[in-house]
């Protein structure tokens, strides 16, 4: 399944199911203002009892701490609810910003769509 | 801060959390033309865009009709600076600064991120006054010690 979100913000959002996991993929610059629409996208997932969720970073050409927030706040529901969230990420401007503020130890970080825990990555190859 | 002289550009934002990546823009453009490595044009739009999301979030007193936020950006030989104003209730930013992060999932990441990606930081505020900040990056390489 893949829902796709596009608002003339900036931000492109697209969720799919790979498995047990949720993907969170976005396109484009998150910030004070676009930011709602990613944690729009990761409260749908929760309230449908999805608490494996990552986020790929991978397109994404800004970030600030208003993401980060966002991103912190997904984390802490999922893991009430004995979920991650992790992060794709192998831009250094963004990764930059999770170093700093220290989140690199927080959020399981991974550096492409291969690198997800095998379980899920050989489902997304079979789908 | 430096000396002059200096090329001054002021932008003059609605409180609206669209318009701060306008501030961003300008910023990352002027600091393109001034010949700064793209990892600092990186680190000045960041240090803008926090500084006018504090500056939106905490402008107005409350109330629904915000004054605009100024952004000003002065160009100097070796340097960029850029101030954000706004005519908010202001704060104690010592309790800022001085506070000690002891949870990283805690909010309050903005200031210190922003003091991490600039060479220079200054804020000006008082509860019952607007609040101005201001940062320096230099054309120089220096690395961040997070």
């Amino acid at each position: 399944m893949a829902e796709k979100e596009r608002a003339g913000s900036g931000l492109e959002v697209n969720v799919e199911d790979l498995g047990d996991i949720s993907l969170i993929s976005l396109v484009g610059e998150v910030d004070v203002y676009t930011a709602p629409m990613l944690k729009d996208a990761i409260n749908s997932l929760v309230e449908r009892g999805r608490y494996h969720i990552v986020v790929d970073l991978g397109k994404v050409i800004f970030l600030d701490s208003t993401g980060l927030g966002v991103l912190v706040g997904g984390l802490k529901k999922v893991k009430s609810n004995q979920g991650e969230l992790g992060i794709i990420c192998n831009q250094e401007r963004i990764l930059r910003v999770f170093r700093i503020t220290g989140l690199t130890k927080v959020f399981p970080v991974y550096r492409s769509r291969e690198e997800l825990p095998t379980k899920e990555r050989e489902k997304q190859d079979a789908g | 801060m430096p000396d002059s002289p200096e090329r001054c550009y002021e932008l003059e934002i609605p409180a609206k959390a669209q318009y701060v990546s306008l501030a961003r823009l300008l910023a990352s453009s002027i600091a393109r033309s001034m010949s700064f490595p793209e990892e600092d044009v990186d680190d000045l739009k960041v240090a803008v865009s926090e500084m006018c999301t504090n500056a939106i979030v905490h402008s107005g007193n409350g109330t629904a009709e915000k004054p605009p936020i100024l952004v000003r950006y002065c160009a100097g030989r070796d340097y960029l600076r850029v101030q954000v104003s706004d005519r908010g209730p202001g704060f104690d930013i010592g309790c800022v600064l001085n506070r000690e992060r002891t949870d990283l999932l805690e909010k309050g990441r903005g200031i210190p991120l922003i003091q991490c990606l600039v060479d220079e930081f200054q804020c000006d505020s008082q509860p019952g006054s607007g609040t101005v900040v201001t940062v320096v990056k230099y054309l120089r390489p220096r690395e961040c010690q997070p």
